[in-house]
């Protein structure tokens, strides 16, 4: 199957299928012509094709006279941070993230840190396509040197935005699994910072995925055993590259990862009111939690670039998506697992409850998640066929942002393609797990493409 | 005017920013790796400053067939050559233009046997890399680049091994050495002041890769390698290409000696000490060289321009010692490739042997003095200059080999186009260095009003 996904922040695929080098090459070299020949940012994750399409994007970017900055193995939102701290005019994170083994992409960071803006990554994009890359004569080739003291600015700043003090008096144990990627050699510094007894599983980096990297209950039940049996105040589940987080209880129940978007907002618009940003298919808990506190709520598309661009524009105090990511622009323009688990900790000391009985507090709705396998191309085709069922049915709402959602008093549906994999994603939320199950089921039944997951 | 990307026996070559990119570097090495099948490649690379960039593309490509690089880093490319074939790596990749100007740079292909692809084995390399079917690896089969750092330590210790170090030791010679702001930069001075124990005075030593004299070691670009060795009182001066691959002399009065000289000492030398065999040389090489081994009673084969024909025939005939004219030695006994480090080692030795200077032991090889000339020719016309040339001249029975070889009672010419830039090269040979430059110049005005 080749597979290959581009968009203006970046390219994804199946390594030896559609990432190739060349793939790389081309797209760093359209990504140079952009920031002609500046200093530019790179990091990687310890995948095990990382190293590769790093040695081929490090060739595009130093052939186009780029100052290229080497962080080595890092968490991409680290390298996010890192893009205005040491003033570079952007930055390709290498990461495969959430997606399972053979997945790899290039995320293309803008020059505050945050997923390329659109109509820089059009720019990108057109020259990819066009073939058209500034290749500089041999006088003028750029240079790569690593880097590696990052990471102190980076939880200096951290520290600075959170009750520090608070988290350290607290001496909580907790438990977390950095599914032996970039976030692993960063985790001491951290917990030391934060005065934090941490445990890690899955602590070493790895150049294979020791789990599903996608934070998820189901992928954090051996963690939330080892947080009960501990004595954790709480576990945290991350993604390879750390931008994306699920919680554990201390009594051993794994969330939900639409909760930690959340649990955080929740904590957050207490202490500071003010626009939130969501993609449209995350809980409705958000929904009500912003209402609670009187945020204005504004929807994206699903992906990062679209939630933070939207809290450019819309000078939000907080970004998030379902999946489990958060963006606090008041410390970087990045999904940040660090500053999730941070706030996290901050919103537990602060409020002085155990994570279980914090959560009585929100809103809590079931969540259904289901993707079904389909050609290329049928994934549209069965969407339409979905289209033409609302139609038919009139639900309260359809809203077209990203795919289809419609909704309904006691909850929501929504479908669309998925941009990285040949499926059809549907989520579904209700009241009772049986609702949302049953929408679910329905809308499968619409799209008729046979088959499931 | 975009420079075409020039692929031939000596790899492919180009202008960097032009035609040689980082995408014609992956790409070959893809078809490199796919050739030679998964295992240890190793690469190395001068000091150009877009060598690491074209590494770095190297790599990725090597990596994504499922070869696992082995970064030798700056190395002479002689160091490279003789790292593959006693490492048991699949085969090398030499980053380096060689004699070429800093704006170019190329990939050279080393076989497993640490020679360059012989011309059969380069043409099947071309047609896969036209093919661009290449076999992937997944993910779980990509191999992690790592470091080969003793590949110039295994090469001093072979031409140590080789050489009377003890008698070189013993002389305590004053050297200069030019190394062109190349490989030369970071390895010369430890080769010729800890393993043969001179004192060493290095020239254009910014191991920078922008060349501050012109890169081919001509006589009239040694002008300030002679001034070091007059200023320094030096028995003898060194002048090596970027990659360390071509030596050429100047003697202790400070006088470049020609490039051919180097490979008539080293000639002479091993057949008079290591016994005597067949010496092959190119077309374009010394009388001087040829009288040499004669006198020796050693039979001389000449070849095709090209370092990996001579060291074919090399290998064909058993032969003992060859080379080109162009400062290029090549001793089998070390190493079957071009090294300016054995040539060193070897002149050395004579001299320490002989107990001459420089200017005598110059003096005593044949009185022939060589001149050249270069015309910028496309390849339609330089071809049908060579057609026209060669009917001119058809009652000589020019050697056709390799363009037109004419020989004449007191030397010859040879007219051919280059295998590396769009030029035609013409060389003559004559007894003194007027009928010499003579000679060249008539036949490049014959070329270039032809």
């Amino acid at each position: 199957m080749k597979t290959l996904r581009l968009s203006n922040f970046g390219v994804r695929g199946f390594v030896g299928e559609s990432l190739t080098p060349e793939t790389v090459l081309d797209f760093a070299a359209a990504f140079a012509g952009l920031v002609e020949g500046r200093r530019v940012l790179i990091a990687r994750d310890t995948r095990g094709s990382s190293a590769m399409l790093h040695a081929a994007a490090v060739a595009s970017l130093m052939a186009a006279g780029c100052e290229t900055l080497d962080l080595g193995i890092c968490p991409t939102p680290m390298l996010q941070f890192s893009v205005p701290a040491l003033g570079a005019a952007g930055a390709i994170a290498i990461s495969g993230g959430h997606h399972p083994s053979g997945w790899n992409a290039l995320l293309l960071i803008g020059p505050d840190g945050g997923p390329l803006e659109p109509a820089a990554g059009e720019q990108v994009l057109d020259a990819f396509h066009a073939g058209a890359f500034a290749g500089r004569d041999a006088r003028s080739i750029g240079e790569c040197r690593p880097v590696r003291d990052y990471a102190e600015p980076y939880f200096d700043a951290l520290e600075r935005r959170v009750a520090a003090d608070a988290i350290r008096a607290e001496r909580g144990r907790i438990v977390l699994d950095p599914v032996g990627g970039a976030g692993c050699d960063f985790v001491t510094p951290w917990a030391r910072r934060f005065g934090v007894d941490a445990l890690a599983v899955n602590g070493e980096p790895t150049a294979y995925l020791a789990r599903d990297p996608e934070p998820r209950p189901r992928n954090a039940r051996p963690l939330a055993a080892i947080v009960r049996a501990l004595g954790g105040r709480a576990g945290f589940v991350f993604s390879s590259d750390l931008g994306r987080m699920s919680l554990v209880t201390e009594a051993g129940e794994p969330l939900s990862e639409e909760l930690t978007f959340a649990l955080i907002a929740d904590h957050v618009l207490r202490r500071r009111p003010g626009a939130v940003v969501a993609n449209c298919c995350t809980t409705r808990a958000l929904d009500d939690i912003a209402a609670r506190q009187g945020a204005p709520l504004v929807k994206t598309p699903v992906g990062q670039a679209y939630v933070v661009s939207a809290v450019r524009d819309e000078d939000a105090v907080l970004g998030g998506e379902g999946s489990g990511s958060v963006v606090w622009p008041a410390f970087s323009l990045a999904f940040d697992g660090f500053l999730m688990m941070t706030l996290v900790l901050e919103c537990l000391a602060l409020g002085g409850q155990p994570l279980s009985v914090r959560l009585r507090g929100l809103p809590r709705y079931e969540i259904v998640k289901r993707s079904v396998a389909c050609g290329p191309g049928e994934g549209y085709r069965a969407i339409e066929r979905v289209r033409a069922e609302f139609e038919r049915e009139r639900p309260p709402r359809l809203d077209e942002t990203d795919g289809l959602r419609a909704d309904y008093d006691d909850g929501w549906v929504h479908v669309r393609a998925s941009r990285t994999e040949p499926r059809v994603r549907v989520i579904s939320e209700a009241r009772t797990r049986a609702a949302a199950e049953a929408r679910a089921e329905r809308m499968i039944r619409w799209m008729a493409l046979g088959g499931g997951s | 005017m975009k420079e075409a990307l020039k692929v031939g026996i000596s790899g492919v070559r180009g202008v960097v920013g032009d035609s040689m990119t980082p995408r014609v570097a992956a790409s070959f090495a893809q078809a490199f790796g796919a050739f030679v099948g998964r295992g240890a490649v190793i690469v190395g690379r001068d000091t150009r400053p877009s060598g690491r960039m074209l590494e770095r593309a190297v790599v990725a490509g090597l990596q994504s067939v499922g070869c696992r690089p082995r970064l030798a880093g700056v190395v002479p490319t002689p160091s490279l050559l003789m790292a593959v074939a006693e490492t048991g790596a699949r085969g090398g990749i030499a980053i380096t233009a060689s004699h070429n100007g800093e704006e170019w740079n190329a990939l050279k292909f080393v076989d497993r046997d640490g020679q360059f692809l012989s011309p059969a084995r380069a043409d099947e390399l071309l047609d896969l890399y036209h093919q661009r079917d290449f076999a992937l690896a997944a993910e779980s089969e990509l191999p992690t680049e790592t470091a080969l750092s003793d590949a110039v330590e295994r090469h001093w210790t072979k031409v140590a091994a080789f050489a009377d170090v003890a008698a070189i030791r013993r002389r305590r010679f004053r050297v200069v050495a030019d190394v062109c702001n190349g490989v030369g930069a970071l390895h010369t001075e430890s080769f010729l002041g800890e393993t043969l124990g001179c004192a060493v005075t290095i020239v254009h030593g910014a191991p920078s890769g922008r060349f501050e004299r012109d890169p081919e070691p001509l006589p009239q670009h040694l002008d300030a390698l002679c001034r070091a060795v007059r200023a320094a009182g030096a028995d003898i001066g060194f002048a090596q290409d970027p990659d360390g691959d071509r030596l050429a002399i100047a003697d202790e009065r400070g006088a470049p000696i020609g490039e051919d000289c180097t490979l008539a000492f080293a000639v002479r030398h091993v057949l008079a000490t290591r016994g005597r065999g067949p010496v092959v040389i190119n077309l374009s090489t010394s009388r001087a060289v040829e009288e040499v081994a004669r006198a020796a009673g050693c039979p001389v084969t000449r070849t095709r321009i090209g370092e990996i024909h001579v060291a074919a025939e090399m290998r064909r005939q058993g032969a003992v010692v060859g080379g080109e004219s162009n400062g290029g030695v090549i001793v089998p006994a070390v190493h079957p490739c071009r090294d300016s480090y054995t040539a060193m080692a070897l002149t050395l030795e004579l001299l320490a042997h002989t107990g001459r200077t420089v200017s005598e032991l110059r003096a005593e090889l044949p009185a022939y003095r060589v001149a050249r000339r270069k015309l910028p020719m496309d390849a339609a016309a330089a071809a049908a200059a060579l057609r026209a040339l060669r009917r001119r001249y058809a009652d000589r029975r020019p050697n056709l080999l390799d363009g037109v070889f004419i020989e004449f009672d007191d030397g010859w010419v040879h007219v051919r186009r280059s295998n590396t830039e769009p030029v035609v090269r013409i060389t003559a040979e004559a007894r003194t260095e007027s009928a010499a430059e003579e000679r060249a110049s008539r036949f490049s005005a014959e070329i270039a009003g032809a």
